[in-house]
């Protein structure tokens, strides 16, 4: 069942472009990542999502309920959590759970102290005297606390440091086990790769890319390095088209690998090689082209 | 839900509410006692001044013969620019706060994010506006009544007839509540809603001030809610038990249809904090 489903989705400033006919299928238990440059649409498809902007065409439903329409009955199972987080300066953490509580109709008291030792908060301080930091810690356990059936988060490990990024993202990964979907944007590709099942792609406000994780990795690259045994008659060896060879330092020659690893093994088999270092999937440097070629297969 | 509104729309608002119907309060008590005792045994001297009776005349709305008689007092106690300040400030800072204050600082982002329509969030807030708005001029007609137990008896204000001049005065405050949320909800900034609603309101009361001295000005006098607000002709009239019902009707539709438009735009319009 697809929690988030958008179709054609597009959203203009004017003349300014937001976000140009992006559609998206998100399934239930899936943590889905939306990744993208600065500037490239991933907060405006968010607040399209959360009903705070009317798309201009093309539609957005979140549980089937139409996501401008519908707005605030869809929030009652939405945990959200804003890119550019600012809560109430006069209020405590312990005051925010009180009123945010009340809205929800249910007391989060509990649940949010809990989150609170887990992400080491202290909830009695005003949010007015909180660093940046912590003030992220709040505005997660405000978006956790009701254990939502689906969470939308804007960048949500800005501010915060590698160990706390470890926290969220375990607490993530627990969720989605349980069958909760995760929609989390971020410009982090390590991030992506650390945590995501699904990644979506968009750049200069169109979709140029929607797949699993896995998908992903097997049109990754891989980095190669063959060391050549001595005396052996290099210009001789003739390289095939699924590898690529960037550098050739005496018997050392470094490249990518675009085929399987199965064809490498099959090309290697009765060559003198001295030594063979075949790398991960080289995820980065495929966002990185996706960003840069967009549209086109990277 | 709507008790976590009324809560949180309370929380924001309550400091800003005691203050101002505290300020209030010890301006009516000031003027009750300080009017009769100061300014009544002066102003037949005052009166022959043509510039003192022009002010006068222009704050009241109408001519007050030779003499400040008791009600003419009351009236200006009623409708002195501090006093109405004083309530304008409570009605701008209290609609301002949404959308046009949240949307400023960015925290709508998070208030919004809760299972709440908009319409909703903004019928508390008016719910939560009308019951501070009556604290805060109970406070002030309490004070009228404190400074009055310190003037004789024959100076001291008359209940069921300040009553009248007070709910219209709530009249007003509604439609300056209601303007001030409609500009909120066209806004993202507030604090170019309170000075456009504050700009408004400063022009409305000057053209009425004007339209006792200058005909061109009588003509429009029908556009400032200033004009609807006449205190000494609501006590004049009231020993005659006549209620200003037009001017109220006037107020109270401003309000309604102000209000009801501010709605409309705020729940129709793009949240945008960036």
């Amino acid at each position: 069942m697809s929690v988030i489903v958008a179709e054609q989705l597009t959203r203009r400033y004017g003349s300014r472009r937001g976000i140009e006919r992006v559609s998206l299928n998100v399934p239930e238990g899936v943590l889905f990542g939306f990744l993208g440059p600065n500037g490239s649409g991933k907060t405006t498809t968010i607040r399209v999502l959360m009903g705070f902007l009317r798309p201009t065409t093309g539609t957005a439903r979140i549980h089937g309920l139409d996501c401008w329409k519908e707005s605030h009955r869809i929030k009652s199972e939405v945990g959200y959590l804003p890119g550019d987080l600012r809560l109430y300066p006069g209020a405590s953490g312990n005051d925010l759970l009180r009123i945010f509580g009340t809205i929800r109709g249910r007391d989060l008291r509990a649940a949010g102290t809990d989150l609170a030792e887990q992400f080491i908060l202290d909830l009695s301080v005003s949010v007015r005297k909180m660093s940046r930091g912590m003030r992220q810690k709040l505005g997660l356990i405000l978006a956790l606390a009701h254990r939502p059936r689906l969470l939308i988060l804007d960048e949500p490990t800005a501010s915060l440091d590698p160990l706390m990024q470890d926290i969220l993202i375990r607490h993530l990964r627990e969720l989605a086990a349980a069958g909760h979907t995760v929609f989390f944007s971020s410009h982090s590709l390590s991030e992506v790769e650390r945590l995501c099942d699904r990644v979506a792609i968009v750049r200069e406000g169109r979709l140029v890319a929607d797949e699993t994780l896995a998908g992903m990795r097997e049109k990754a690259k891989r980095l190669i390095t063959i060391k050549w045994q001595q005396g052996v008659d290099l210009s001789a060896i003739s390289v095939p088209n699924f590898l690529e060879i960037h550098e050739r330092d005496g018997r050392t020659w470094s490249g990518s690998l675009h085929g399987t690893a199965g064809q490498l093994i099959e090309w290697l088999h009765a060559k003198p090689v001295a030594d063979l270092v075949l790398g991960r999937p080289d995820l980065d440097s495929l966002f990185r082209r996706y960003y840069e070629h967009g549209a086109t297969e990277p | 839900m709507i008790r976590g509104l009324l809560l949180k729309s309370f929380l924001e608002s309550w400091v800003t509410t005691v203050l101002l119907a505290c300020a209030l309060m010890g301006i009516e008590a000031i003027l009750a006692y300080a009017l009769p005792t100061f300014l009544q045994q002066f102003s037949p001297q005052l009166l022959q001044l043509e510039f003192f009776r022009s002010i006068i005349q222009a704050l009241l709305g109408t001519d007050v013969g030779d003499m400040l008689s008791p009600d003419a007092l009351h009236a200006i106690a009623w409708a002195h620019p501090v006093v109405l300040t004083i309530l304008w400030a409570h009605a701008i800072v209290f609609f301002t706060r949404l959308p046009a204050g949240e949307i400023d600082r960015g925290t709508i982002d998070v208030f919004l994010g809760l299972p709440v329509s908009r319409w909703r969030a903004y019928a508390c807030d008016l719910a939560v506006f009308l019951t501070s708005g009556l604290v805060v001029i109970s406070l002030g007609l309490l004070g009228c009544f404190l400074g009055g137990l310190a003037v004789g008896p024959e100076n001291r204000p008359r209940p069921q007839h300040i009553l009248l001049v007070v709910v219209n005065l709530y009249c007003l405050y509604l439609a300056v509540g209601g303007l001030s949320a409609l500009v909120s909800s066209l806004s993202e900034n507030r604090g170019r809603a309170v000075a456009l609603v504050f700009g408004m309101l400063v022009a409305s009361f000057l053209l009425n001030f004007l339209a006792q001295l200058w005909p061109p000005a009588a003509r429009v006098a029908f556009l400032s809610l200033m004009n609807y607000h006449q205190p000494l002709l609501v006590l004049r009239e009231a020993g005659s038990g006549i209620w200003p019902l037009a001017d109220m009707t006037v107020l109270t539709l401003t309000a309604a249809f102000t209000w009801t438009a501010g709605g409309v735009c705020f729940a129709r319009r793009d949240i945008c904090t960036c």
